[in-house]
């Protein structure tokens, strides 16, 4: 098996890579996509990213055509209708990889390898490779041939969003790194910044960062609050309703549309103003609910980001691959046998602020997840600007998928990795959090407080409001989110 | 008092004719009729005073008094008093009547005349012939006649024009303390104008009676508004901005050139080999019915459809597919559609709606100049909404919505205006609406309009060229 590129940087280098990123001004993207005129960019893949990103493209003046591999043509598979009924031309790698300036590799993670290894023989002299995550590279150790340059465009968006911000005349905000080993020609920087504002991602904001800290990032926040903690969360907040006599139709209503609900609350304000969408006397108990399960989940978000940082997680996961995804599929299986995923949601009304009233334990389960893995990141040595892109940033567009269709939706949504990620933390966070679920009742869970009395204690309550808004993430969110807003008056 | 017109015409010496009017009122109400100058809404006034000559149909109920107050009855009265001095002429030199002999005619209540007297402030006027009045003052003695003649309906056309602050506060007030014994109807066209105890507004187009509304219909009477602003206003659709200038585009080339266009769908053809040239100035309407691809030929034009990268589509002086963005060809276009309704969902403020049209962007992402800001503001008093300059788009009906994407799409003063079926989903008076001010529009810049709707038959005035298509089986007639 291949070697881990991070594991063999010496640590200065290590942390110099992990703390890399800067947002840029739009004013660096002046040039739009002029460095990619006149170059013809083959995209491997047409998948979710690879549609979004290769349109957007299109669409913005480049030249764009699609290499598949041979059964995909063969079968017309989706990816070639994808690509075929969109008015793209599309060809096999021998017909367009060795016309290609620019190669776009948006195959899933775990075909980086083979495709790599078949496309790059192909390759003209001096072209570019690219990707949209860098696992390949960081975690693999992909060595790239040296006359070729190598660069990362990552969209923190799942493809659909890619390409609708586009349409709208926006983006979405992007990660672009250069790999400084395969940067031959200097213009790594220039192809990305070229290729970020054809996606339109320029326009939402980019940050310059680095192969190592994008994978580190995004394998923290997808494992921990992004996906681990929402199936974690819907699991035993469905199981709880039920066993406390909540009718399961409404339990899996208000679990299935809540996260989306309330973290539409954390994408316009932070976490302070999903807080603030409650009554004083349930943000107090909301507040104190997410200390306590922040104290019992610490261990495990370090857990967690140590085995990434290492390479432990990306090691087990292979062994996976290479075991035919045994336990991911048996995982998947698994998932779909809960009783959250088989109850439909009843037909019954909720109001958007009843979500938040008879969902205290979600809120408080958001707040906590949201706070460790932006404190574990920037404990790793992760740039806050980017931490808050994993965690809080992604948390609302992950939600949005579960309100589609719970939980196998978003295990569909988001990558294999990510889904395995996902999977091991919900494992390990459901007995972790056994003994603190005991104590907890329907009033933070189903049925809202008893407000007979909505007294709270000022003290406190001053207490609580000043530590909600003076965690760092709300600090830097504060800045991401006004930066977004300065453009996207979009309320 | 009920009075109630059933299906009834009339004429007024062939030069006007109010028609099929459905009406009742009764002695709880009071009413506004409103309406655009030569709509009708006079008509309909005097017919409560018993003028005009019925066709058919039939009015019941009207009272024996009616209080009648209009320029026509000024005039005639006028009319009279100059006919009494040409019969006197030969005798001896006619001084004419006396105001107060006006104004005691008819058995009139002479405490409450001279009440009206002192307020309107008459008293040094009693003894001046009433053909040496002024035309206000000639009004005053009109609008006295009407209130002393203790009518039992109340007939005011245009009763506040010509007066001083002052006297015009006196009425109003006055007015407000008949409410309870004298049923009212006003002719008035601007709404600040309504007073406080009027109930329903009546609302007059080409002789018919379009709009009933209750006043406590909040949405109705706004709309009402809006109508009646667009159809009366002197203000013209907003210039273009010169610092967001579209590049100028050569005059001798068409602004569009399609060769052979084909659409498939899963391999099914919805168009067909279809050449299309839209060359400048032309208007043209393209119709045909559901899944004949009306909306797919328009979004080759604006660049939305991805098979605009394998047809030989030429626009504004761009042959697709040679390395220009989407951007660039946006911008020559202004372009409304329910579907773009349905994609704008968004809280920002109408005047920055506005200013997105700017930057064809759904939402507004850039910061706004000054002169673009100027330039929605007056967009804005257009439309008759500069009051909501900062309501959130998604709370406005969906009417106003349409209303104002179409000024979102006219902002830049394209060369190219796309309204595609821009009626659909709205009631009549919101369709009144649109097509107010798209005929504003049209008539007052050089932008070429493409109009797409179901039916050919459903034409727009000044559109002469027509692209009918058919499902599977396009052609161009
Ligand atoms: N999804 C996200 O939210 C997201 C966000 C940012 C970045 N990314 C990154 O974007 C990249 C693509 O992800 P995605 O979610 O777009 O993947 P995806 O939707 O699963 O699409 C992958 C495409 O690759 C093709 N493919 C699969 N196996 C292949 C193989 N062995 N050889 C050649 N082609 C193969 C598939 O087509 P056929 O099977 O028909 O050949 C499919 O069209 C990944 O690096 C991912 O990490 C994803």
């Amino acid at each position: 098996m291949s070697n881990n590129y991070f594991n063999t940087l010496p640590l200065r280098e290590q942390l110099e890579q992990l703390g890399k990123c800067r947002f840029m001004s739009i004013d660096e993207f002046s040039d739009g996509v002029e460095a990619l005129k006149g170059k013809k960019m083959v995209v491997i893949g047409c998948g979710a990213q690879g549609l979004a990103q290769g349109m957007n493209l299109r669409d913005s003046g480049c030249d764009v055509s699609y290499a598949l591999r041979e059964a995909a043509i063969a079968e017309k598979r989706q990816s070639w209708k994808n690509a075929s009924e969109n008015g793209f031309v599309v060809g096999t790698y021998e017909e367009l990889i060795p016309t290609a300036d620019v190669v776009l590799n948006l195959t899933p993670d775990k075909q980086h390898t083979s495709v790599v290894n078949a496309i790059m023989p192909l390759m003209k002299q001096g072209a570019c490779l690219s990707y949209s995550h860098g696992f390949n590279i960081v975690e693999e150790g992909m060595k790239i041939r040296e006359d070729l340059t190598v660069i990362m465009v990552a969209p923190k968006c799942p493809g659909s969003e890619v390409r609708n911000e586009y349409v709208r005349g926006f983006g979405v905000p992007t990660l672009i790194a250069v790999h400084e080993d395969n940067d031959p020609k200097g213009e790594g920087l220039a192809l990305a910044k070229a290729y970020a504002a054809g996606t339109g991602g320029h326009k939402a904001g980019v940050l310059m960062s680095s192969f190592i800290a994008e994978v580190k990032s995004d394998l923290m926040g997808e494992q921990t609050i992004l996906c681990g903690m929402l199936q974690t969360g819907s699991l035993l907040c469905f199981d709880k309703m039920v066993e406390e006599g909540i009718d399961p139709g409404y339990a899996s209503k208000l679990i299935q549309y809540g996260w989306e609900t309330i973290t539409e609350a954390l994408k316009y304000g932070g976490v302070t103003n999903m807080l603030d969408r409650l009554s004083n006397p349930a943000k107090i108990k909301a507040f104190d609910l997410s200390e306590e399960l922040k104290q019992i989940m610490r261990p495990l978000y370090n857990k967690h980001q140590d085995d990434i940082i290492d390479g432990t997680f990306s090691r087990t996961m292979m062994e996976d691959w290479a075991n035919d995804d045994k336990n991911l599929l048996g995982w998947r299986a698994e998932t779909a046998e809960t009783a959250f995923e088989k109850t439909p949601a009843g037909d019954v009304e909720i109001s958007e602020q009843e979500y938040f009233d008879n969902g205290i334990l979600m809120v408080a389960m958001v707040k906590a997840g949201v706070e460790l893995a932006f404190e574990t990141m920037t404990a790793a040595g992760i740039i806050a600007d980017s931490a808050y892109y994993e965690s809080l940033h992604e948390t609302p567009l992950i939600a949005n998928t579960i309100a589609r269709k719970k939980l196998y939706e978003m295990n569909a949504t988001i990558s294999d990795t990510a889904e395995y990620g996902c999977y091991l933390y919900n494992h390990a966070c459901l007995p972790l959090l056994a003994d603190f679920m005991k104590d907890i009742k329907t009033d933070v869970i189903g049925k809202g407080l008893d407000l007979e009395d909505t007294g709270v204690d000022n003290a406190r309550l001053i207490e609580v409001n000043t530590a909600l808004r003076s965690h760092p993430v709300e600090a830097i969110g504060a800045v991401l989110r006004g930066h977004m807003a300065d453009m996207k008056k979009i309320v | 008092m009920n009075i109630r017109l059933d299906n009834l015409t009339v004429n007024f010496d062939d030069r006007f004719q109010l028609d099929q009017i459905n009406w009742q009122l009764d002695d709880t109400q009071h009413w506004v009729i409103t309406g655009a100058n030569g709509s009708g809404k006079s008509a309909l006034a005097a017919v409560l005073a018993g003028a005009g000559d019925n066709l058919s149909g039939t009015i019941e109920g009207l009272p024996a008094r009616v209080g009648l107050v209009s320029f026509e009855a000024q005039a005639e009265l006028i009319e009279r008093e100059r006919k009494k001095d040409d019969a006197d002429i030969m005798d001896v030199i006619s001084e004419g009547t006396p105001v107060h002999e006006i104004l005691s005619e008819g058995g009139r209540n002479p405490a409450l005349v001279s009440q009206l007297v002192e307020m309107f402030k008459l008293e040094s006027l009693l003894n001046r012939s009433f053909r040496k009045l002024s035309t206000g003052e000639s009004r005053k003695v009109i609008l006295i006649r009407a209130l002393a003649s203790e009518p039992e309906l109340l007939v005011l056309d245009e009763p506040f024009d010509g007066l001083d602050a002052h006297t015009l506060e006196m009425l109003q007030q006055y007015l407000a303390t008949l409410v309870e014994t004298v049923p009212m109807v006003l002719v008035l066209n601007r709404f600040d104008e309504f007073p406080d105890f009027v109930t329903h507004i009546a609302y007059v187009d080409h002789g018919r009676l379009a709009y009933q509304i209750d006043r406590n219909d909040k949405r109705a009477y706004n709309e009402l508004y809006q109508l009646l602003h667009l159809k009366t206003t002197d203000l013209e659709v907003p210039a273009a901005d010169p610092e967001t200038a579209i590049p100028r585009l050569d005059p001798a080339q068409p602004l569009v050139k399609l060769n052979s266009i084909n659409i498939t769908y899963d391999g099914h053809r919805i168009i067909d080999s279809l050449d299309w040239t839209i060359e400048r100035n032309q208007h043209w309407q393209l119709s045909g019915p559901n899944g004949s691809g009306k909306t797919g030929l328009l979004s080759l034009i604006t660049g939305d459809h991805p098979q605009c990268y394998v047809n030989d589509i030429f626009v504004f002086g761009f042959q697709r597919g040679k390395g220009e963005s989407i951007w660039q060809i946006k911008q020559f276009i202004g372009y409304v559609s329910t579907a773009l309704q349905w994609e704008y969902k968004v809280g920002t403020g109408l005047r920055n709606v506005i200013i997105s049209g700017f930057y064809d962007s759904i939402g507004l992402y850039t910061k706004a100049t000054d002169r673009q800001k100027k330039i929605a503001d007056e967009w804005l008093a257009l439309l008759g909404m500069s009051d909501r300059a900062d309501t959130p788009f998604n709370k406005l009906s969906y009417g106003d919505q349409r209303l104002l994407l179409i000024a979102r799409a006219m902002v830049k003063h394209p060369p190219l205006l796309i309204l595609d079926e821009p009626c659909l989903g709205l009631d009549d008076m919101n369709r009144q609406l649109v097509l107010a001010l798209i005929e504003k529009i049209c008539a007052a810049s050089e932008t070429s309009v493409l109009y797409v709707n179901h039916h050919a038959e459903d034409k727009i005035k000044g559109i002469e060229n027509y692209l009918k298509l058919e499902k599977r089986e396009p052609a161009a007639s």
